[in-house]
């Protein structure tokens, strides 16, 4: 196990390395930083100044190994547009967007559950044909226009919940300060519902049909079957044999769904004003401020790499069948 | 058989939480609520250059004067200017006892310091101040005459000097030497009639006042990108006053009977302009537009009061040339739009219609998402030169990192659309842009004598009178074989709640001094 | 990194898809039959087709066609000369329904494209990664992580705003977005078909690697990859439409679905409720029938599931 774990970390830092090296060459292929730094009508010579003063006159290859050099020591650099240590600027905008991906997280597994589990067992049903057309449906609609739906339906005509912004709840938890940290949650959740919600149905969608395919599967295995025949009563059939093999599938996902997830969130930040990671990045991408979108790329990769580490873990508990000899790779 | 009570249970508590979350977050009549389409990137007075920022910041730092948009001078820190006879000492005097937001006295010393440390290369600062005002004015140092007067010196008279100089935000020496860069850019000390409460970046950035003027305790200023939302928030009524409507959506805000769009014409000059350098004569098009027929030609073929009508909401009447009315030429008619002149002046130029129909290709290079509605008016105007016989090759590019480089190098296409601020207190910085045939702003590389050597003449003058005629005789050559597609003044839209009593400048900024509730 | 099976998709009865194509022909058309709706969805599919196909003769107007003075007109209200907007212009005065027309041209080859591109790079590297292994499939299996490890979103961003968008950058992009799944599944089918009989056959009789790659190997592992091919057409339209929306999709001249919808943002709380709907409607049922299809073809593939359709 521990070995395991060691190559999996291993591997994970030539990832990240593999991450920044892409991001470095991608940012410095197309597009000048320089011209953020200067004025709107500063002199040709100024502009020379400053780009050598921020060193980008240097070759590229020797920027690149300069700026991994700051990296293994931990310095991110300072973002170009913000003039503060990039990754304190990232860290500050992470708890938001965590928040935002958790909870659609949750609306996309924990409603696609009943939902799958009720059109499984109640196949060819009505039941069965809303919850299939409103997956179907959930799987087609850009979240962005979503989004922008809700904001007009629950939030400026029924004014249910509010449009737009956000109620910190992990900032304050990790300051210790844990009575406004609870004293927030409500509102904190209140913000999070729409947004979470225009980010979370395609995943809902996707999973409810998976669920409930995967369940109608496991339903006709042999030892379903035989509980069946023990005389089981369908409740614990269900409970105890069906669902437990079920949820595998689903298991697979939840690593991966934490990426997708936050591909929706640069889009439904920017619908929702929501000071999170994705708009932060977009910003940061589109006027290259090549440490601060290095800084944000490695520390999602990173929390992406480390959910899926302990995704496989679990799974292996799961899922007996799968030995960790195997399980490398 | 799972039953889906939970999910229930679950839905009626979050309904719970919705009613008494919404109960709490009513607003007091203190406080007004600003919603702003792009964020805000720093206060660093010496890093502040876009207009969002610059906004928030003139809350928090105080300046010697302050202008009108309409060009009157207003004391702020200072209440007296003094101006040597040579045009180059700046002196001004200090009115007693202010203070900085932590207490430090503001002494004519801080405002020397101010000017310094903001022109200091050592801090590498690019805002607007050293990047743009100092260039302008050749500044060459400020120092302290005694607790109240101070003196700020420049290379030579400059009839602008004043107007710039009311942009340096004035900040306290002690507070300021006392902090490294990176705290000073999140922890302004400044000099005005709020402070900085908090900042949440990307969210929101809370002032509390602390002296007059202004009639609000706290003023938030919350950021929110997407135009419907900004609407949605100002039509829910929990924000006061949003910046940047979108055209499409003014019916919708003055029909709901809770706010109003204050259409203001602006001050910022949208042109196309035509790059007549060398460089860009190799690319389609760049040949014919040398030729100031071509040019005048397709004044005629774009019409203009339609495309603010219809895009912008807005009744504007064509400019004539880089001066914001009413300092502009009072006797140059717009050009109107007339398709058949058009097509006459393009024959008569020797650029008749090939048997496609197509007379010759030319590129048109623009950014977008900087100016209101900038991709419909730059798809419009791509339209109305198609309909006189041209093949524009359309490059929309990212603004910041792609465009504004080739702004920089004054290395457009042959054709860009552009938008340059303006100001209504002088008709010669509306002219500066093309002081010089090299200079950076010049992006259309025109170098028409008739209007280049009347610039000496032009900066001895000592009065707006003795000006005129010059400004006069230079505009109209502007306006026959000038380098711009003539547009419109951009309008500024604002949507502002009926519970405020405010209204908005003309020259983009967004003061809440004199902010009320009705 | 991870040799967990991906996405929804679990890879059965492969020997039975393959094994004889009279009767699957047949069996697919039955369960088509009595599912009914794949009948739609291939009735819609066709539709569209043809609209992609025949746009420009059915359009009424360029799509392209500008009327400052006629923006934003209602559905079925009266066009310039006696026409007719169908379903309405948009804030330049565009026909809508012309719009529509062009765009599932370009909709369609975008996602094809993307899938095309994304495909065979997929099955390419998943066929080198599984059959030769060691620092080969090392080599393509870390690469696949970094890409995984980037949210797509911001990779496509990321070389969009690098590369300048365009049609063929953002099928460029779109595909090499998907190119992961497909390698991952494809390796795994290739391990275990690399150790079955008619594989050791081939090789002992002295075929190439290649001819064993591509003619032993490869017709075996594409079945299932369709049904994966037909859930992603799906997922690159709706990726279209987010990049429009953040201003990185095809240029202003070319109408798609996804652009269309992107522009009527500003329009929706001003109730100019043709703008999203119309192409809204457009994107939801064909996404819809490839998801319909995508079902389909899994439940067709998947013995186990056979009985119960």
């Amino acid at each position: 196990m521990g070995s395991y774990i060691l190559r999996r970390l291993l591997q994970s830092v030539v990832v990240i390395i593999g991450v920044t090296l892409v991001t470095f060459l991608a940012l410095h292929a197309g597009g000048d930083p320089t011209y953020l730094f200067v004025s709107e009508r500063a002199s040709f010579e100024e502009i020379e100044a400053t780009r050598r003063a921020l060193g980008f006159d240097r070759p590229l290859h020797e920027q690149y190994l300069s700026y991994v050099g700051d990296l293994v020591r931990g310095d991110f650099g300072q973002s170009l547009s913000y003039r503060q240590p990039a990754m304190d600027i990232v860290l500050e905008a992470l708890p938001a967007t965590m928040e935002l991906a958790l909870f659609s997280m949750l609306i996309a597994i924990v409603v696609a559950i009943p939902l799958g589990v009720l059109s499984a067992i109640h196949r060819g049903t009505a039941w069965d044909g809303s919850i299939t057309t409103f997956a179907m449906f959930g799987q087609s609609i850009p979240n962005f226009w979503m989004g922008i739906m809700m904001i007009l339906f629950f939030g400026l005509y029924l004014r249910w919940f509010p449009i737009s912004g956000h109620v910190p709840f992990i900032t304050p938890l990790l300051d210790g300060d844990i009575g406004t940290a609870f004293a927030n949650l409500p509102r904190t959740i209140l913000h999070l519902i729409l947004p979470g919600i225009a980010i979370g149905t395609y995943s809902l969608a996707r999973n409810t049909r998976l669920i409930r395919s995967s369940l109608l599967e496991v339903l006709e295995q042999d030892y379903v079957r035989t509980a069946r025949s023990k005389g089981l009563s369908e409740r614990r059939v269900l409970v105890h044999h069906a669902l437990r093999n079920a949820w595998l599938p689903v298991v697979t996902i939840i690593g991966l769904e934490f990426g997708f997830l936050l591909g929706g969130v640069v889009v439904v930040e920017t619908v929702f004003s929501y000071p999170g990671i994705g708009r932060l990045l977009f910003a940061a991408i589109n006027q290259r401020d090549i440490p601060l979108v290095q800084a944000g790329v490695t520390l999602l990769a990173g929390v992406f790499i480390l959910l899926n580490l302990v995704v496989d873990l679990v799974y292996v508990r799961l899922d007996p069948r799968m030995k960790l000899a195997e399980a490398g790779g | 058989m799972i039953r889906p009570i939970s999910t229930r249970t679950a839905a009626a508590a979050l309904l719970v939480a919705t009613v008494t979350a919404t109960a709490c977050s009513q607003r007091s009549d203190d406080t007004i609520v600003v919603g702003l389409g792009a964020d805000v990137t720093t206060f660093e007075p010496g890093m502040i250059s876009s207009r969002d920022n610059a906004n928030i910041a003139r809350h928090i730092f105080g300046s010697l004067f302050s202008l009108t948009d309409d060009g009157q001078h207003v004391p702020d820190l200072a209440h007296t200017l003094v101006i040597s006879e040579d045009g180059t000492g700046y002196v001004y005097t200090l009115r007693e006892g202010l203070t900085c937001h932590d207490g430090e006295p503001l002494t004519a010393e801080d405002v020397a310091y101010t000017f310094n440390r903001t022109e200091d290369p050592a801090n590498r600062f690019t805002g607007n101040a050293p990047g743009f005002v100092f260039t302008s004015i050749g500044f060459q140092g400020a120092e302290a005459l005694d607790d109240l007067r101070v003196q700020i010196n420049i290379a030579r008279r400059n009839p602008i000097a004043f107007g710039l100089i009311t942009e340096i935000y004035v900040h306290c020496k002690d507070s300021y030497e006392a902090m490294s860069l990176d705290e000073a850019a999140s922890n302004p000390i400044g000099s005005g009639p709020y402070r900085l409460a908090s900042w949440t970046r990307g969210l929101e950035v809370v002032l509390e006042k602390v002296r007059d003027p202004g009639n609000f305790q706290r003023i938030v200023w919350r950021i929110i990108p997407e135009a419907s939302t900004r609407t949605a928030e100002l039509l829910a009524g929990n924000v006061d006053i949003i910046t940047n409507v979108v055209p499409e959506q003014i019916e919708t805000i003055n029909g709901s009977g809770r706010a109003e769009v204050q259409i203001v014409p602006g001050t910022r000059r949208m042109y196309v302009g035509f790059n007549l350098s060398e460089e860009s004569r190799q690319m389609p098009g760049g040949d014919a537009i040398q030729d100031p027929r071509v040019r005048r030609a397709l004044q005629y073929a774009v019409d203009v009061p339609t495309i603010c009508r219809q895009l912008l909401s807005f009744e504007c009447e064509r400019a004539t040339g880089p001066v914001n009315p009413p300092n502009d030429h009072p006797g140059l008619t717009p050009y109107p739009y007339d398709p058949p002149t058009a097509e006459r002046l393009l024959d008569e130029a020797g650029w008749t219609r090939e048997s496609g129909g197509t007379r010759f290709a030319i590129r048109l290079q623009a950014g977008r998402g900087r100016y209101v509605n900038d991709v419909n008016v730059i798809l419009a105007i791509v339209q109305y030169l198609e309909d006189v016989g041209l093949d524009v090759d359309l490059e929309l590019m990212e603004w910041s990192s792609v465009y504004t480089p080739l702004l920089r190098e004054r290395s457009m296409g042959p054709l860009f659309f552009l938008g340059t601020g303006g100001g209504l207190w002088s008709p010669i910085y509306d002219m500066t842009d093309l002081a010089d045939v090299d200079s950076g702003t010049n992006y259309t590389h025109w170098d028409d004598n008739r209007w280049f050597s009347r610039w000496p003449e032009l900066v001895e003058t000592e009065t707006p009178e003795e000006a005129r005629p010059i400004i006069d005789e230079m505009l109209q050559v502007f306006y026959d074989d000038g380098p711009w597609l003539h547009l419109y003044f951009q309008p500024d839209f604002y949507g502002v709640s009926n519970r405020i009593d405010w209204v908005a400048r003309h020259d983009e900024r967004v003061h809440l001094f004199d902010a009320g509730l009705k | 990194m991870s040799d967990r099976p991906v996405g929804a998709i679990t890879v059965t009865g492969l020997e039975d898809a393959t094994a004889s194509s009279e009767t699957s022909l047949r069996r697919a058309v039955r369960i088509m039959v009595a599912a009914r709706w794949p009948i739609v969805a291939v009735l819609f599919l066709v539709a569209t087709a043809i609209a992609a196909a025949f746009g420009p003769v059915l359009a009424p107007f360029d799509p392209n066609r500008q009327n400052l003075v006629l923006r934003l007109a209602d559905p079925m209200a009266s066009g310039p000369d006696g026409s007719v907007f169908w379903l309405g212009s948009d804030a330049l005065g565009r026909d809508v329904l012309s719009r529509l027309l062009y765009g599932a041209r370009v909709s369609l080859l975008v996602g094809f494209a993307a899938i095309a591109v994304g495909g065979t790079m997929g099955i390419l590297a998943g066929l080198l990664s599984g059959y030769f292994g060691g620092w080969v499939d090392d080599l393509i299996m870390r690469l696949g992580d970094i890409q995984l490890a980037f949210p797509f979103i911001l990779l496509a961003i990321l070389f969009l705003v690098v590369l300048g968008s365009g049609v063929w950058n953002l099928i460029l992009v779109l595909g090499v977005g998907q190119w992961v799944t497909y390698a991952r599944i494809v390796r795994a089918d290739t391990l275990s078909l690399r150790e079955k009989e008619f594989v050791e056959a081939a090789r002992a009789l002295g075929d190439t690697t290649p001819s064993i790659i591509f003619r032993t190997i490869l017709p075996n592992i594409l079945a299932p990859l369709t049904v994966i091919a037909s859930f992603n057409v799906a997922s690159v339209i709706l990726s279209e439409a987010a990049l429009s929306f953040l201003g990185l999709g095809v240029p202003p001249s070319v109408p798609t679905w996804g652009s269309m919808l992107a522009e009527s943002r500003d329009t929706l709380v001003a109730n100019k409720w043709w703008l999203a709907v119309f192409p809204g409607v457009a994107i939801m049922l064909t996404v819809l029938s490839f998801n319909i299809l995508g079902d389909w073809l899994r439940d067709f593939l998947d013995p186990r599931l056979r009985e119960r359709t």
